[in-house]
């Protein structure tokens, strides 16, 4: 949470079945907060309460983070029920709509459980606080002989009162400002096991996604965009579309032709017969090759130095041993499995937008502005997501769908093919890294230059070289690399993205952490040094770092779950060679994300002799401060490793003639059931708040494995993919 | 021409395009959103149903060809989500964001089906045609042998 956030609590009074309502936010200024504070009883508390207890005892949260797999639905609850004492069975979660009430929905950057954490405390304990002091007033007992547990308060002689009784009188006692704080000692839900909220309703096909929306007279449609990024249609005959019979209209809209129809299919049987002639632009001759060429001439010549201690370029001369290496990184999609689509209404009462996104608030603040309204007519309604992965930040799908809307006099729903998903992506950019060490005689770096070439993420506005936030603390993984070298230097080339760019599971880091983590064994092998020593020795002692208001020794920190990894993975002991004829071999990475959440993982990989790479084994040790749900936590990290692998072992966007070559799972293969690893996770216990789990087991997996292919076979792979087996083919029905 | 078929015990018909897509026709003709949509040529699998205890591709049925058939979507699986391969998958946690899990439970009750307690190799053949972008896998294989051991229970 960052320094300007304050945490405002106060109390609403509802009519009904809430009889506590608690709403509280962390975004006021001062003025607001005091303002607000005063008039409690203000009825403009009703629409979006946070918190509410009603007389039956069912606690309901409005959660203000989009469920996009990682797991927010459940987690925050859990924050919640811990503080407050609640029977976990009767704790509900509801979804907040954008507005005023939650003007910030936006779910990124793993941050969902360590923005929610303070404020959600202090709102149950107050709210634990009111109930204990309404149950202490009845029986006549002072408040400290009381407990809150189960979603009862128990007095000091075992009798006990439900909530919900106690919610009505409660909610007449003024809020406490400053709760007393569980100790972490006392928590009971907190660090366990708890099944997801949503499970049940996955599990039986009723969970609502964006595509699942039923809306009355809801039609759909299918665009027709350029493939080439940056063209646009020039003519069109729409003839045999209409003639269609179930096709209403088709319609040209800012991102091409759109084709209205009673049904998906027929929308996209529209859209197949419609005839388009295509005004390819300036771009319809880019390839892959020529954006490589772009991002070497860039490193080569340098870009800006962001970060610098020493004389790295001296101490580099001076070495009497250097090793350079190059390493690249290519385009990803982030193919979430529920394709982008959008539903949205237009009338003269405003807009209605049914959409799955990670950013509500912007979507509905730019809807607004595109219709000339006002931000409340716009009402968005967040529907789970079918994964997001950063895709979902972006919202041109939602831009596009109220484009269509309002041309049209009934709702419709944008449905995007996978194609359509796959080739109109904001893709995840590729890198070009470059190290060099100088090391010393005993062969360890006392020189490190790392330089970055890559394009910059269009998602958050266009490029400009001279602004200084593109250059502030990257690139990711080299400007905060975890290893203290006496001297050195940072240099970071962005260059305008010549495609849509964006927001990729962990954003920069994958590219810069496999350079440096490969680089770092690399040295190792070249000085005969074993890669966990190398890496230990390498990092600081203390190590001490400034997170908000605390301090911390991230050295020890990185150091104990480089250790621990290791040691569980059986690092130094002979890999069993469990089949004929491949390669086996164990590498480790590590990385500090943002020098918060620190994570090692050993990869046990065997490599055939035609070079497909499999991975056997992965053993991620993590220390991202206080656990709230372990299955989630688990989950993130199984996840996190195989999102990685898809990256490593088979994932890249290539372009020619100004488009995107793939299609679908067939030409751009993500891990499936029978390539996935065992994957253990090991947690480092910590008396640190939560500090972001859902990117942070991302980045190092690609080094852990290329160091694992290497120490199979002796051959440095520096390009991605490694490539694997391939894929297995669907089977036909 | 309207095409009559069965869905989830209930008779259904269909009176519009008979080259659409068995996965259309049941989300938006019947409402039956627990069959999603993943890539619709066949390479995904997250619109999986039952057809006679097999796991095929609605995505690949064009509805003509599903005339007189009988097919069981996630809704229908059981009738209070207490179908074993339900049972373990909440118990397993297994779901990320879950738009693939309807399809995976279909294919491990179709694999169930055919092998009470199948092995490793038996879940890869029978998942591998698959695609979990959140990366389930290996809670996945966990839920089918716990579902196998429920089914072993309650027989």
């Amino acid at each position: 949470m960052s320094a300007t956030r304050r945490d405002f609590l106060s109390l609403g009074a509802l009519g009904g079945a809430a009889a506590l309502v608690l709403r509280f936010r962390w975004e006021a200024d001062a003025q607001v907060v005091k303002s607000m504070a005063a008039d409690t009883a203000d009825a403009a508390f009703s629409p979006s309460p946070w918190i509410a207890i009603d007389a039956s005892g069912k606690v309901t949260l409005t959660a203000h983070r989009s469920e996009m797999g990682q797991g927010a639905r459940t987690a925050l609850p859990m924050i919640l029920a811990e503080e407050l004492g609640a029977d976990w069975s009767k704790v509900e979660v509801r979804h907040a709509a954008p507005g005023p009430d939650f003007p910030d929905m936006r779910t990124s950057g793993s941050s969902s459980v360590e923005d929610s954490w303070a404020p959600l405390r202090q709102a149950g304990a107050a709210a634990r606080e009111m109930l204990l002091a309404a149950a202490a007033a009845r029986w006549g007992v002072p408040a400290a002989s009381c407990r809150a547990r189960d979603g009862k308060v128990v007095g000091g002689d075992g009798r006990s009162i439900g909530f919900g009784e106690l919610a009505a009188a409660a909610a007449a006692l003024p809020v406490p400002r400053q709760p007393p704080l569980k100790s972490a000692r006392d928590y009971t839900l907190l660090g366990t096991r708890v099944l997801r909220v949503d499970g049940p309703r996955i599990v039986r096909g009723t969970a609502v996604y964006g595509l699942d929306v039923q809306v009355p007279g809801l039609r759909k449609a299918a665009v027709a965009r350029c493939p080439v990024f940056g063209g646009q249609a020039r003519r069109w005959n729409a003839a045999a579309a209409k003639a269609i019979p179930g096709v209403r209209e088709v319609v040209p809209i800012p991102s091409g032709i759109a084709v209205v129809a009673d049904d998906t299919w027929t929308a996209l049987a529209g859209r197949d017969a419609l005839q388009v002639e295509w005004d390819y632009g300036p771009q319809a001759n880019d390839s892959s090759a020529a954006y490589w060429r772009r991002l070497e001439a860039a490193l080569d010549a340098g870009g800006r130095t962001t970060r610098a201690e020493g004389d790295a370029a001296a101490a580099l001369a001076r070495a009497p041993r250097r090793l350079q290496a190059r390493y690249r990184y290519p385009f990803q999609a982030h193919a979430t499995l529920e394709p982008m689509n959008c539903a949205a209404r237009v009338g003269p009462d405003g807009c209605d937008v049914w959409v799955g996104t990670q950013a509500p608030n912007e979507a509905q603040r730019d809807v607004a502005k595109l219709l000339g309204i006002r931000p409340e007519a716009v009402r968005l309604e967040v529907a789970l997501l079918g994964g997001g992965f950063g895709r979902r930040l972006g919202y041109d799908y939602v831009i596009e769908a109220v484009e269509l809307a309002r041309r049209v006099p009934f709702p419709v729903q944008v449905v995007w093919t996978r194609p359509d998903d796959m080739q109109h992506d904001f893709f995840q950019p590729a890198a070009l890294h470059e190290i060099g060490a100088g090391l010393d005689a005993a062969g360890k770096p006392v020189a490190w230059v790392h330089r970055a070439a890559t394009f910059h993420l269009s998602m958050f506005g266009p490029f400009s070289a001279g602004d200084p936030e593109l250059y502030d603390g990257s690139p990711w993984g080299g400007y905060d690399t975890p290893y203290a070298i006496p001297a050195l230097r940072i240099d970071y080339a962005p260059l305008a993205a010549p495609v849509p760019t964006g927001a990729w599971r962990s954003v920069e880091y994958p590219s810069t952490v496999f350079a440096r983590e490969s680089f770092l064994d690399e040295i190792a092998h070249a000085t005969g040094r074993d890669p966990v020593a190398l890496r230990l020795e390498l990092i600081p002692s203390p190590g001490t770092v400034k997170l908000r208001t605390m301090t911390l020794d991230n050295g020890e920190r990185l150091r104990r779950v480089v250790r621990l990894a290791a040691a569980k993975a059986g690092w130094g002991r002979p890999l069993a060679h469990r089949r004929e004829g491949r390669r086996w071999g164990r590498g480790i990475a590590c990385n500090a994300y943002h020098r918060q959440t620190m994570v090692a993982q050993v990869a046990e990989v065997s490599v055939g002799a035609r070079g497909d790479v499999r991975v056997h084994r992965v053993v991620c040790a993590i220390d991202c401060g206080q656990v709230v749900n372990l299955s989630g936590l688990e989950g993130q990290v199984e996840s996190g490793v195989l999102w990685g692998l898809s990256a490593t072992l088979h994932g890249q966007i290539t372009f020619a003639g100004g488009r995107v070559e793939q299609h679908t799972y067939s030409d751009f293969p993500v891990m499936r059931m029978h390539e996935a690893p065992q994957i253990e996770t090991h947690v480092v216990p910590s008396p640190l708040p939560p500090l972001g789990a859902g990117e942070q087991p991302v980045p190092p997996i690609y080094a852990a494995v290329a160091n694992a292919v290497f120490a199979a076979t002796g051959a440095r792979r520096r390009e991605l993919p490694l490539g694997a087996a391939a894929p297995r083919q669907a089977k036909a029905t | 021409m309207t095409i009559e078929l069965t869905v989830n015990g209930t008779r259904q018909s269909f009176a519009g395009n008979p080259e659409t897509p068995l996965l259309w026709v049941l989300r938006d003709h019947l409402a039956l959103t627990g069959t999603k949509f993943g890539c619709g040529v066949g390479v995904c699998g997250a619109c999986t149903v039952l057809s006679r205890g097999r796991a095929v591709r609605s995505c690949q049925i064009p509805i003509r060809d599903a005339l007189g058939l009988s097919f069981t979507t996630i809704e229908g699986l059981s009738p209070d989500g207490s179908h074993p391969c339900q049972r373990a998958w909440i118990e397993e946690d297994v779901a990320q964001c879950g738009y693939c899990q309807p399809a995976m439970i279909l294919t491990a009750a179709a694999l169930l089906g055919a092998r009470a307690e199948p092995t490793d190799a038996e879940i890869d053949e029978a998942m591998s045609g698959l695609v979990c972008r959140c990366g389930t896998y290996p809670r996945i294989r966990r839920a089918i042998h716990a579902a196998a051991r429920l089914a072993r229970a309650s027989r």
